[in-house]
């Protein structure tokens, strides 16, 4: 549809579009960010962004309610804040409390305001809440010995308890009234260099993030994990890795044991590097080694198909 | 995460080859600890441990170690014994024990300084001594049974163009199997071939400044290049690295200088980026350099005396040991950025009154920071796929092939066309 050539004189590694479809933003080994505007099929280079001092692995989107906003991450330690107003881009926060590479950067989800989840080299992975007078104290949390390579978020899902029949921690933190409770189920997932996928949730009382499931099932580096945005009858994660597999962990209740999937019984041809769902249909496009895209959808016997292969 | 973690020993070192490493230590020769113990002792250590402080396993030994390596399908670890022992150890299948399998206490006829495992052949080892003596061994024939071959003889590799002197250092080819280098006292580094049963080529370098030849004390080869490799001077006078390609043996490609103010003792080539090398010497300091463009890029932060072994975990090259004569195995990562936690305890600490500064100071764990002259992201975080990300009306944004381009396709997915018509 829209081919955009030489972009970058260097390595691009990561390209996103906005929530319109309208801006992409693009990130390179040569320290900077671009900022497309894509129209049908032309598009036209608006902005160079420069600041990061080293290579720029990943960038996102805030929702658009918030305003034109761009987050990006870079193996100099740091996540850089920018904010176009007027047609003028300029950086409005940077958040630097990583010692390593930053590896990924994920806003949450709208409802939760503009929080910001980021994974680091240094194990550890921050949540940053933006306020309008500046930012606010992040949390740090030990992930992942050796290192963290990505994190996503859950979608926002709202689970109602009864409060009665669940004779639990759970209960202390409801509100009072009624035999029902509400509550925002903030989660995450992270994967590292140790292997592991691990799914994390906010404990309101602990007023932080703790673990809630480490999941086993890679035996090389984790390349990408991804939460379904999809609000369906299940979660579903996709993890990538190092090994060459694809497992997709699935879990039908906030409370029950996460159940392990692979995606496909042989490897794949070469190192799986990042894997992203479709905002509708569950649809998995997983990016390879090999310079392959491959869809994948789930069967109605629950166990995955491919769903065709996007041409380059 | 900065320092992973620090061992309160002098000793050598092993990695084991696994992703979430293990390291093995050895009680180092040449010292006394501060309990004027004598004692030799060789420790497992785990980097995920619950009691971080706590080895795995120890075993107690004869002798103390000039060296440990480690075979690359984990199976075997090597020590090299200051009583000129050579001695095998394995650990137990789940991991938590370690055992000698045998030692070769008469082969060697004075103190073995270093031993190496062959990268190809996780069967082969090399082991050199105080006299010149290079012995190669073949371990599904020295060990059998899980203990070792008491007549069995390790090979010699040929016939030396001059009289070797000390080795200090061995290095196998990283893609000929059959090819290594050695280096130690004297100011020829050496490149041996097995097949031809010789040594066939020597090296030597003529210093710009001074004319002199000095003593090449280290060797390392080019992780996937067989004609490339680095020596190191040991001389306190004019410490240099020499990069080499065998194929103009007269004339080193590239001098790498200025970073080390004292003799080199230990280098190591990172077998995942060519790109990356780290070297650390008697005047205790560990630097990262670029070894194909001759650039430092980081120098980390001094320890208290000389550090005499410096390696990257062979497979999770995020992170290095080093060993020093001042009772530390230190593992720290790559990289350690001043970030806004550190200001913030600079802070605290200007807010400190004299006395919590004075009180405080003595049991703080220093967290200074290595200075990055040049920052080079090593290769293993580049992305290396066309990173597909979804969009909103079913469009997948890709990376071209070259890395250069961008492209947006709307893929067509079997029994879901309508569902994307919808979105239109």
């Amino acid at each position: 549809m829209v081919s955009i050539t030489n972009a970058h004189n260097e390595l691009i590694y990561d390209a996103v579009l906005d929530y319109y479809g309208k801006r992409l933003a693009t990130c390179s080994s040569d320290k900077t960010i671009k900022i497309f505007e894509v129209d049908g099929e032309s598009y036209k280079l608006v902005e160079t962004l420069e600041g990061h001092e080293g290579p720029v692995w990943r960038v996102d989107w805030a929702h658009p309610k918030f305003g034109t906003i761009l987050a990006s991450c870079s193996y100099d330690g740091k996540v850089i804040i920018w904010k176009e107003e007027n047609g003028r881009w300029s950086q409005i926060a940077t958040h630097a409390v990583h010692s390593a590479s930053v590896n990924s950067v994920k806003w949450a989800p709208h409802e939760y305001g503009v929080v910001l989840l980021c994974a680091s080299s240094d194990g550890k992975v921050s949540i940053v809440e933006f306020k309008e007078n500046g930012i606010s104290t992040p949390t740090v949390i030990d992930a992942h010995a050796i290192g963290v390579n990505s994190a996503s978020w859950a979608p926002a899902t709202i689970q109602e308890e009864t409060v009665l029949s669940t004779n639990n921690a759970d209960a202390t933190s409801s509100t009072t009234g009624g035999n029902k409770s509400v509550k925002e189920l903030r989660r995450f997932v992270t994967g590292g260099a140790d292997n592991l996928v691990k799914v994390w949730n906010y404990d309101e009382t602990a007023k932080t993030y703790v673990i809630e499931a480490t999941l086993q099932g890679h035996s090389d580096w984790v390349r990408d994990v991804a939460w379904s945005p999809s609000v369906l009858l299940r979660s579903y994660i996709a993890s990538v890795s190092q090994d060459k597999t694809c497992i997709i962990w699935t879990q039908a209740d906030s409370k029950d044991p996460w159940k392990k999937t692979l995606l496909q019984e042989e490897k794949f041809p070469d190192v799986l590097w990042r894997a992203s769902w479709s905002l509708s249909g569950n649809i998995l496009a997983l990016s390879g080694g090999d310079n392959k895209v491959t869809l994948w959808k789930e069967n109605l016997e629950g166990s995955w198909e491919p769903a065709g292969e996007v041409e380059q | 995460m900065v320092k992973l973690a620090e061992y309160p020993r002098t000793a050598t070192f092993a990695w084991s080859h696994d992703r979430i490493p293990q390291i093995v230590t050895g009680t180092a020769s040449g010292t006394i600890d501060a309990d004027f113990s004598n004692e030799s002792v060789l420790e497992l250590w785990s980097l995920l441990a619950t009691e971080p402080k706590k080895p795995i396993a120890s075993l107690s030994t004869d002798a103390k170690f000039n060296d440990l390596d480690w075979s690359i399908d984990n199976k075997i670890i090597a020590g090299g014994l200051e009583n000129g022992t050579l001695e095998f150890f394995k650990l137990n299948n789940n991991k938590t024990k370690i055992e000698s399998i045998g030692k070769f206490d008469q082969t060697h006829k004075s103190a073995v300084n270093t031993v190496k495992f062959n990268p190809k052949q996780s069967n082969v080892l090399i082991s050199g001594d105080n006299n010149g003596e290079i012995l190669i061994w073949d371990t599904t024939k020295a060990v059998n049974h899980g203990s070792v071959v008491k007549d069995y003889t390790p090979l010699k590799p040929g016939t030396a163009m001059t009289s070797i002197e000390e080795i200090h250092s061995l290095a196998w080819n990283q893609s000929l199997a059959h090819v290594f280098a050695s280096a130690g006292s004297s100011s020829f580094a050496s490149i041996w071939d097995l097949k031809a049963k010789k040594e066939v080529i020597h090296l030597s370098y003529t210093s710009p400044v001074t004319g002199l030849k000095p003593q090449l004390s280290v060797v390392e080869w080019h992780p996937t290049n067989s004609t490339k490799l680095v020596t190191a001077t040991g001389s306190d006078t004019e410490p240099a690295i020499i990069v080499w390609d065998l194929r103009n043996a007269n004339t080193p490609l590239n001098t790498l200088v200025n970073g080390h103010s004292k003799g080199i003792l230990s280098l190591d080539w990172c077998n995942q980026d060519e790109d990356l090398l780290l070297s650390s010497g008697r005047d205790n300091t560990v630097v990262l350099w670029n070894p194909t463009t001759g650039e430092q890029l980081t120098q980390y932060p001094p320890h208290g005396n000389w550090l005499f072994k410096t390696k990257f975990a062979p497979q999770a090259p995020d992170i290095f040991a080093t060993a020093s004569f001042d009772s530390k195995v230190e593992i720290q990562t790559l990289q350690n950025i001043v970030n806004e936690l550190d200001q913030e305890q600079n802070v605290t600490k200007q807010q400190e009154s004299e006395t919590e500064f004075w009180n405080n100071v003595s049991h703080e764990e220093s967290n200074e920071k290595p200075i990055v002259k040049k920052l080079q992201a090593p290769n293993w975080y580049e992305n290396k796929s066309p990173a597909a990300t979804w969009a909103f009306g079913g469009k997948l944004v890709t990376i071209s092939e070259d890395g250069k381009s961008v492209n947006i396709t709307k893929p067509i997915v079997p029994g879901l066309e309508q569902n994307i018509a919808l979105n239109e």
